[in-house]
């Protein structure tokens, strides 16, 4: 059990990528399956985190000068998903744009009757 | 028959995850040994580059180019949003409701604070937890918030798109005045000041500063692509 | 010397000034794109020549790599940079003509930020940069894609964001696993270090990585956005995706299975899936009546063959891949462009409505057929020795095995030579036809306008050169497949 609960953070992103898996497969509705992205992208982005983490680490900040250096958590994650994070907004703003133009074209947001181009 | 093959995709991912991350204990960062760069970091980053925020001095410094990349992203989806809905249809029949004059007022007064607190996130992302990409999004929420309660108050379109532009440039002729002085894109070439303090930090504050104004820029022009009628 | 930074900064430079002076010089952004291809042209050239030698690392803030990003402008690079900056060189002369409706300012903006990326991403030595400059790619080309907002282009924008973006995902896994092992995202440093980790727990992160990035490479049966798209979107995309996008694809591939990870036990899985590819897009093309769709299963299959050659993993199989990936960039960029035209005139993307379009545009309809020619492997053009360099390589190989396979490849090359053909046939031999009955051919002899011939020219002009004259790109390309293979160079060369 504490097994668990030590890696609570790894389960936890494992299981955001996994639901966002599941919704981006099996809904229908296009905002559901962008829904599903964002928590796909939320879910690597936590792992990502998790990865740098330093028990009883804290925030790499040096907001005293005392702070020792010795017990700050790593800072290269962080900026790694502020970068990420920054482009699943931008993919999903421009996944917002196309949607609505998409709803203009074809009145529906379901997926499957969404199905001109054919193989 | 979606949910059988989403459920053997996840039966094959997620344990594969699970297993490769037990190679990655949590909390414990194998051997940290001084060739780990982010050892480096946390140990000579407040020299060298005299940001008291390491993971500022790691965005912008040492990975600066990744953050160039990450404004360019964001320049490519307002870009994209604008070019995607420009010939938009008319909604037929669609009245926006007006907002009520308590909103409209709360509005008035939130705005110009957000703004500023936006500011303050950015100015200070060498010093505080924060920076150029956080005060930016605060600004856009400001932005936001005057287009949805009072919408008397919001910028000219063309003065969005000239902040972004100006600012995006700003940030590239930062790194080529480095490359020009030192030999390296993106080289610190500002003096670096005293520790701790709101002007040090050399080229960081004002790259943070150029990303903030860029990033509120072009989200607020992304919320005003999406809000406004179309022509 | 030049720094090879300017090479990804310069096109960033620009493209961020675009909607400033389009607000006040409406027709001045066009004209951006063609000069910031041509400033990256030139400057590949001139680094190509020093990077011969030994290839230029620079770092970007001043620190030594792995403590920052760097750029490794090796032949391999270069080489790619400098496709990358002809043939967006070659389509933004063939835009500014072509693109005339719709918000035109952003269109060259994009542009220009694709080709940024795509330069970038080859260019890198920083593993989560290459993500970077990759995502800045795909965003382009999703955007792109639904440039003209019709209803098959947006359904293929979306389908392919949404593909797109799964992939990328994947690709941000595997190097979320890489750094938990090895606490740095610097390729070089990563390459030092991989024997100190046990190779089951390395098969993972490689996995991810070959998928994520698979899928924007078009691999089988990864390639399911590729039809659309490719056919949907504007026809000088079109080009730029078949003819550099997925090869910037192909790179990310060959670049974690090469340098990073050397995975010698994949091998032969890449040759097995590049075969697979071929077929399978060979056959799908074999049925298809629209011409961009056809075009767009011959690039997955073409790719198909390119990994392939990289399975083959000697040196002679890389220059060989590398050779094709060069020769289908430019035959499917001059098909594309000639394709634009043909369409334009004949009002629709049907096999069977560009019948007789022979008489009426006769040097598009020669272009196309040249490309074509190239394309299956005919001599004297570029495509003939590229496709020669890859037999011979498999041929080497010495075994029962691989001549069977290779034997399969060709089997593809004919399928795609017969399918071809009938378009050819299309175009000179069958008169235009309505309700069944033969029109008399009406219409003068209306080519293209200048600004899409003059590329059509130079892409024709290169193909016949560069099919006569091989020898001005092997020296380059055994470099290149010298840089893949030997890591142990590449690491010296960042890490010294």
């Amino acid at each position: 059990m504490s097994a668990l609960y030590e890696n609570s953070y790894y389960i936890a992103s494992v299981g955001l990528i996994a639901v966002g898996l599941y919704v981006m497969v099996v809904k229908k509705n296009l905002i559901k399956v962008l829904i599903g992205l964002s928590l796909f992208e939320t879910g690597i982005n936590l792992l990502f985190i998790a990865v740098g983490y330093l028990a009883g680490g804290t925030a790499p900040i040096f907001s005293t000068h005392s702070l020792l250096p010795g017990r700050m958590v790593d800072p290269v994650p962080q900026a790694v998903v502020l970068t990420a994070i920054v482009i699943g907004v931008a993919v999903l703003a421009l996944a917002l744009s196309l949607t609505i133009r998409l709803y203009e074209h074809y009145g529906t947001l379901n997926l499957r009757k969404v199905r001109d181009l054919k193989w | 028959m979606r949910a059988v093959i989403a459920i053997c995709l996840l039966a094959v991912i997620v344990p594969v995850l699970a297993i490769s991350l037990a190679e990655i204990p949590f909390g414990a960062q194998g051997a940290a040994t001084p060739e780990k760069p982010w050892i480096h970091y946390i140990s000579q980053g407040a020299e060298e580059t005299g940001a008291a925020n390491i993971v500022t001095s790691v965005v912008v410094t040492y990975r600066g180019f990744d953050t160039l990349g990450e404004v360019t992203v964001l320049f490519i989806a307002a870009i994209g949003l604008g070019a995607v809905l420009f010939s938009r249809q008319q909604r037929k029949g669609e009245k926006l409701e007006g907002a009520s004059l308590i909103l409209q007022t709360g509005c008035r007064f939130l705005f110009p604070l957000i703004l500023l607190f936006g500011a303050y996130v950015f100015i200070h992302g060498h010093l505080t937890p924060g920076g150029g990409f956080q005060g930016g999004v605060i600004v856009a929420s400001g932005f936001l918030l005057a287009y949805l309660g009072c919408a008397d108050i919001n910028a000219r379109k063309r003065w969005l798109n000239a902040t972004e532009s100006l600012a995006g440039a700003a940030f590239v002729i930062a790194g080529l005045i480095g490359l020009a002085l030192g030999g390296d894109f993106l080289m610190n070439f500002l003096p670096k000041g005293t520790f701790n303090r709101l002007f040090s930090a050399g080229l960081i504050p004002l790259v943070y500063a150029a990303i903030g104004f860029k990033v509120g820029a072009e989200l607020a022009g992304i919320v005003a692509n999406l809000l406004e009628k179309p022509e | 010397m030049v720094n090879p930074v300017l090479l990804i900064v310069t096109p960033l430079g620009l493209a961020f000034i675009i909607p400033l002076l389009a607000s006040v010089w409406t027709r001045s952004a066009k004209y951006i794109p063609v000069v910031g291809m041509l400033f990256n042209l030139i400057v590949s050239l001139l680094l190509l020549r020093h990077a011969l030698d030994k290839p230029v690392v620079v770092t970007i803030g001043g620190f030594p790599p792995p403590f920052c990003i760097n750029l490794v402008a090796g032949p391999l690079g270069l080489m790619l940079s400098l496709l990358i900056a002809l043939v967006g060189f070659a389509v933004s002369i063939y835009a500014l003509g072509y693109i005339r409706k719709g918000a035109t300012a952003r269109y060259h903006a994009l542009y220009l930020l694709l080709l940024a990326g795509a330069t970038g991403a080859v260019l890198t030595g920083d593993l989560f940069n290459l993500f970077v400059f990759y995502e800045i790619l795909c965003i382009s080309s999703y955007a792109l894609v639904a440039y003209l907002g019709d209803r098959d282009g947006i359904e293929a924008a979306v389908k392919y964001l949404i593909q797109g973006s799964v992939g990328s995902g994947l690709v941000l896994i595997g190097i979320a696993i890489l750094y938990g092992l090895f606490g740095t995202l610097n390729m070089a440093d990563i390459a030092q270090h991989i024997s100190s980790v046990e190779p089951l727990h390395l098969f993972v992160p490689l996995v991810f990585l070959i998928t994520g990035f698979g899928v924007e490479a078009a691999v089988f049966p990864l390639n399911a956005w590729l039809p659309d798209a490719h056919a949907s979107a504007p026809s000088s995309i079109s080009a730029i995706l078949s003819g550099i996008a997925i090869k910037v694809g192909v790179y990310a591939v060959a670049r974690v299975v090469f340098t990073l990870f050397d995975a010698s036990g994949l091998f032969l899985f890449l040759v097995l899936l590049g075969l697979l590819t071929l077929l399978v897009a060979e056959m799908s093309a074999f049925s298809q009546s629209n011409i961009k769709r056809m075009l767009a299963y011959s690039s997955i299959g073409q790719i198909g063959l390119i990994v392939f050659a990289f399975g083959l993993a000697s040196p002679s199989g890389i220059s060989g891949g590398l050779f094709q990936l060069t020769s289908h960039a430019l035959a499917k960029a001059l098909l594309f462009l000639a394709a634009g035209y043909m369409i334009y005139r004949a009002g629709s993307m049907e096999i069977s409505a560009l019948e007789g379009m022979g008489k009426k545009m006769p040097i598009t309809c020669f272009a196309f057929t040249i490309g074509v020619f190239s394309l299956v492997g005919m001599p004297p053009f570029i495509g003939f020795p590229s496709k020669l360099l890859i037999i011979k390589a498999a041929l080497a190989q010495q075994s029962v095995w691989f001549t069977v396979l290779i034997a399969l490849a060709l089997a593809g090359t004919v399928i795609e030579t017969v399918y071809f053909f009938r378009v050819v046939q299309a175009l000179y031999f069958k008169e235009p036809t309505v309700n069944g009955q033969t029109q008399q051919p009406t219409g003068s002899v209306h080519e293209a306008p200048f600004s899409a011939m003059a590329p059509i020219y130079g892409l024709l002009i290169l193909i016949l050169l560069l099919g006569i004259y091989p020898n001005l790109l092997t020296g380059a390309l055994d470099s290149a497949a010298t840089e893949l293979l030997e890591r142990a160079a590449y690491i010296t060369g960042v890490l010294g």
